[in-house]
């Protein structure tokens, strides 16, 4: 169980309830465990200066381990107390060994004090001195004990290599460190990512209670001690109520008038708060190793005795110790192992996903298929695609709006690949869709266009245990005139319903996601580039194809003028030779060469706005629709024409030509699409968002709603060739095609009988404002 | 009477022009070329003469578009050449681009005609085209024949 906890609960004393919400407990994070200067009595320690190795502090107990009292041995040098034949071969360990930051053994001295006994000396280095330390194992009986310890490690091994997953490789672990070891209670203890506890195996005596699946807040094992678990490869508590053994002089007078830093101390005397934790749990002794996992701590086994105290000489402690190495070196193997299957089975989905994306147009149908999709593989109940704005969604999620809040939120997110088992305790928005949504998995393809795929974890509903209310994990008392932390008292069981949580993500699963990221990216950026390739192409073949038509129109109305000519020719000079059929077919021709005419020049003009360039020069737009107003009255003398021109357009930096053209052509269709006897247009301009629109306004035969599109495409005509005057079809499409080379928009409001309004632009409308 | 010069590839558009010049009772001699190069070679004092004719034209109607030296270029060669700048020189063509029609004015047309596409519009061009060119106003006399 952990060293230095934050206790918890009831004291019969004023007593203020502080949750993990409200108290500052980095204060009891900083209790500095590794200073208190104090050691435990089951073995002795010097402090020495090095290189003379003359003795500059010990502990009061040094007469039970070495016979002499702790004042007599402060000033003198180690060579006079353990002999010359012991010194020579302590000093040479000394300089084979670095004895930084690790405690190691050094030598074995028989013991002054016992005759058949042993004295182990070990000893580290920290801040420029030296530590030893003295331990000792007073008999033979106990030496040959431990012993046979070592050969029953081998039946131990032989058990080991028989678990097939994690969990049952540890159960035998435990056991068999159970058998070893003697005591009463083994289990691991493993830390989840918060640093909260859960015990995940357990071998006990029949009598006692069981701890398993019990969870720990974690302030029990707060930050300091989880450092200390990190550092040192055991920690033994071999009798909870263990008096501390001082050391003298109190303060090392080396160390800056400090207390010696005992961190890597075997014996190094643990927290109050600690024996007072065990306590109130009834532990009377303790041995900690921890398991580490690529470096970092993943758990503790945890032995603790409940009947009375526990010593383990070091001859027991150490094959232990070895035992717990090895255990910490198979931990992550044995995860990996456990999720093999599934580990290769996303793989599989991957590679697919990823051979789908490579012939399909867009992600969304990629990775939405029937047989192939983001749901295939991954234990996941729902998923999300959000890609320009749009969400698209498979299985059970969140609303369109809900993922779109969800967004939101994961767009303030610094990382690429989001994983949470609680979501709505990050994003309080999701409190809402809980129950579909509380785990969230989220991967961002792209930065720049807010591209994110996601899978959804449904609630799960379930319950925690914990050994007492981790609600309530400290206590403060107030008693006195400073703050005291107080070991709680209540182990009995907590059942907490958790809600907002779904089963968290395994790693497998993240590292999934995380390749799935990286190789959408790279799709994506090879896209980018094909796109680019095609672009270039495309601009080039429309060039081409515009440059064709132009000159084509062109030229192709040189041989018809010809022909229309030459029938003129013949219908003129030889009037005499032809019957009335052959000057009547004649007229056909004529009347047929005229049309093409038409067609090829309006063509020519068509394909001549895309092929000359824009220069923009400031004109007054009065004036300019003033002057085709003039001249197109001039031309239509007999019919009855009122246009009412705005008076103060603006003055705008635009295209002469093209604008004349955009208006000549929307007033010439105001004039010849109208029956009315007196034919009404309207020329004028409003600001909407800070841009010019202008519009042409008739009271025309209008346009119904379905043709609004239509009408602007090259060659399309709503009427009959020989309705309204005839016409190519092409008016609006070159007005269209004038309109959006500067940059603006054109589009018609039309009521049939009433007339219609067109409205366009000049220049480029804000993305976010257009429809 | 000095002749008028046709710059004209086609020998449709060259026979209709001829046939609409008779109509309106031309009666100065005609020359073509039909090409812009030949044209020159006929411009151009000390070139062999071709066609016969010795004169110098009084006037030019020029093509727009002509295969290699168009009509453009043609009136930059002419407008670096001092003695052929006093030869009045009518573009004819099929293009309405203002551009073209203003670049034939920067280099020195005196005028510029858009080619009909009706035969009566074409009389009528041609009518008004002899009437102030040939009737009205006075053409130089020995144009090109040196300083």
């Amino acid at each position: 169980m952990p060293e230095a906890p934050i206790p918890s609960t009831a004291t019969n004393r004023e007593a203020i309830l502080v949750t993990a919400n409200n108290v500052d407990l980095s204060s009891c994070d900083r209790e500095q465990v590794h200073l208190v200067g104090a050691i435990q009595p089951h073995g002795a320690l010097l402090v020495l200066q090095e290189p003379a190795l003359r003795i500059v502090q010990a502990s009061t107990n040094t007469a039970d381990f070495l016979g002499i009292p702790c004042e007599q041995l402060v000033g003198q040098c180690l060579d006079g107390l353990l002999g010359d034949e012991n010194s020579a071969a302590m000093r040479v360990q000394l300089l084979e060994k670095k004895l930084t930051g690790v405690l190691s053994h050094l030598i074995s001295v028989p013991c002054p004090l016992h005759r058949e006994g042993v004295l182990h000396i070990s000893g580290n280095r920290i801040d420029g001195l030296l530590l030893l330390e003295f331990e000792r194992t007073t008999s033979t009986v106990e030496m040959n004990h431990a012993y046979g310890y070592c050969s029953r490690l081998q039946d131990t091994i032989q058990q080991l290599y028989g678990g097939t997953g994690l969990l049952s490789f540890l159960s035998v672990a435990v056991e068999q460190i159970r058998i070893l070891t003697g005591f009463e209670r083994v289990m691991v203890y493993r830390f989840d990512r918060k640093g909260s506890g859960e015990v995940i195996v357990e071998a006990k005596d029949a009598a006692l209670e069981a701890y398993l699946g019990l969870h720990y807040p974690a302030s029990d094992v707060p930050e300091p001690a989880r450092r200390l678990f990190a550092l040192s490869p055991l920690r033994h508590l071999p009798n909870v109520d263990y008096v501390p053994v001082s050391l003298f002089p109190e303060l090392s007078p080396l160390a800056d008038g400090h207390p010696v830093d005992l961190s890597h101390s075997f014996l190094r005397s643990v927290s109050e708060m600690y024996t007072g934790y065990l306590r109130n749990m009834g532990v009377k002794a303790t041995l900690v190793m921890p398991l580490l996992k690529s470096g970092t701590l993943w758990g503790l086994i945890s032995c603790m005795h409940h009947s009375e105290p526990k010593y383990l000489s070091y001859e027991q402690r150490f094959p232990i110790e070895l035992l717990s190495r090895m255990i910490s070196l198979r931990i992550g193997d044995l995860e990996n192992l456990d999720n093999y299957a599934y580990r290769t089975r996303l793989d599989q989905v991957h590679n697919q996903l990823i051979s789908v994306m490579g012939r399909a147009d867009t992600h969304h149908e990629a990775l939405f298929g029937q047989h192939i999709n983001l749901l295939n593989g991954i234990d996941a109940d729902g998923a999300a695609l959000l890609e320009g704005g749009k969400v698209t969604l498979m299985g059970i999620t969140p609303s369109e709006h809900q993922v779109g809040l969800l967004v939101e939120w994961l767009a303030q997110q610094e990382a690429d690949v989001l994983a949470t088992h609680g979501l709505p305790n990050d994003c309080p928005a999701a409190e809402d869709f809980s129950e579909v949504a509380s785990g969230l998995l989220a991967i961002r393809v792209s930065r720049t266009s807010a591209t994110w795929v996601m899978w959804f974890r449904a609630e799960v509903l379930s319950e925690t245990h914990w050994a007492g209310d981790p609600n309530k994990p400290v206590i403060i008392d107030r008693d006195g005139q400073a703050s005291r932390l107080q070991p709680r008292t209540s182990f009995a069981l907590w059942t907490e319903a958790v809600r907002g949580h779904s089963q968290p993500w395994q790693d497998c699963e993240i590292d999934y996601a995380n390749k799935l990221r990286l190789s959408l990216q790279d799709i994506l950026v090879e896209r980018v580039f094909q796109l680019m390739r095609l672009n270039t192409e495309l601009e080039f073949s429309n060039q081409a194809l515009s440059s064709f038509v132009y000159a084509a129109s062109h030229d192709l109305k040189e041989p018809l003028r010809g022909i229309h000519n030459y029938t003129e020719l013949l219908q003129q000079e030889e009037e005499g030779h032809l019957s009335g059929q052959g000057q009547q077919w004649l007229g056909t021709i004529l009347y047929l060469t005229e049309r093409m005419h038409h067609f090829l020049e309006a063509l020519h003009q068509y394909s001549h706005i895309g092929h000359t360039d824009l220069d923009l020069l400031t004109c007054p737009i009065n004036s300019l629709v003033e002057d085709i107003v003039d001249m197109l009255k001039k031309a239509n003398p007999d019919d009855c024409i009122t246009i009412d021109i705005q008076p103060a357009m603006p003055i705008m930096l635009c295209n002469p030509t093209s604008v004349k053209i955009i208006f000549q052509n929307l007033i010439i269709n105001a004039i010849k699409y109208n029956r009315e006897a007196v034919k009404t247009i309207k020329i004028g301009c409003h600001t909407t968002n800070g841009i010019a629109v202008f519009f042409v306004q008739d009271n025309g035969i209008g346009i119904l709603p379905e043709f609004y599109e239509y009408i602007f495409q090259p060659f399309k005509r709503l009427h009959g060739q020989k309705e309204f005057g005839g016409g190519t079809g092409v008016g609006l499409a070159i007005t269209h095609k004038a309109v959006t080379r500067q940059g603006g928009r054109i589009w018609v409001e039309s009521a049939l009988g009433k007339g219609s309004t067109f409205y366009f632009t000049l220049t480029p409308e804000r993305a976010d404002e257009t429809g | 009477m000095s002749p008028l010069l046709i710059v004209e590839d086609s020998d449709e558009d060259y026979e209709v022009l001829c046939w609409a010049l008779h109509k309106t009772g031309f009666t100065h001699p005609i020359i073509r070329a039909a090409c812009a190069e030949e044209a020159l070679s006929r411009l151009f004092p000390g070139l062999p003469q071709l066609g016969g004719i010795d004169e110098s034209p009084c006037m030019v109607l020029l093509d727009f578009n002509l295969p290699g030296i168009n009509g453009l270029q043609m009136l930059k060669e002419i407008r670096q050449t001092k003695p052929l700048l006093a030869i009045p020189i009518v573009v004819m063509s099929t293009s309405n681009n203002p551009l073209d029609v203003e670049a034939c004015y920067r280099f020195g047309a005196a005028g510029y005609i858009l080619k009909p596409f009706k035969l009566e519009e074409y009389l009528e061009k041609i009518r008004g085209l002899e009437d102030y060119w040939f009737n009205t106003a006075l053409l130089p006399e020995c144009a090109g024949g040196g300083d």
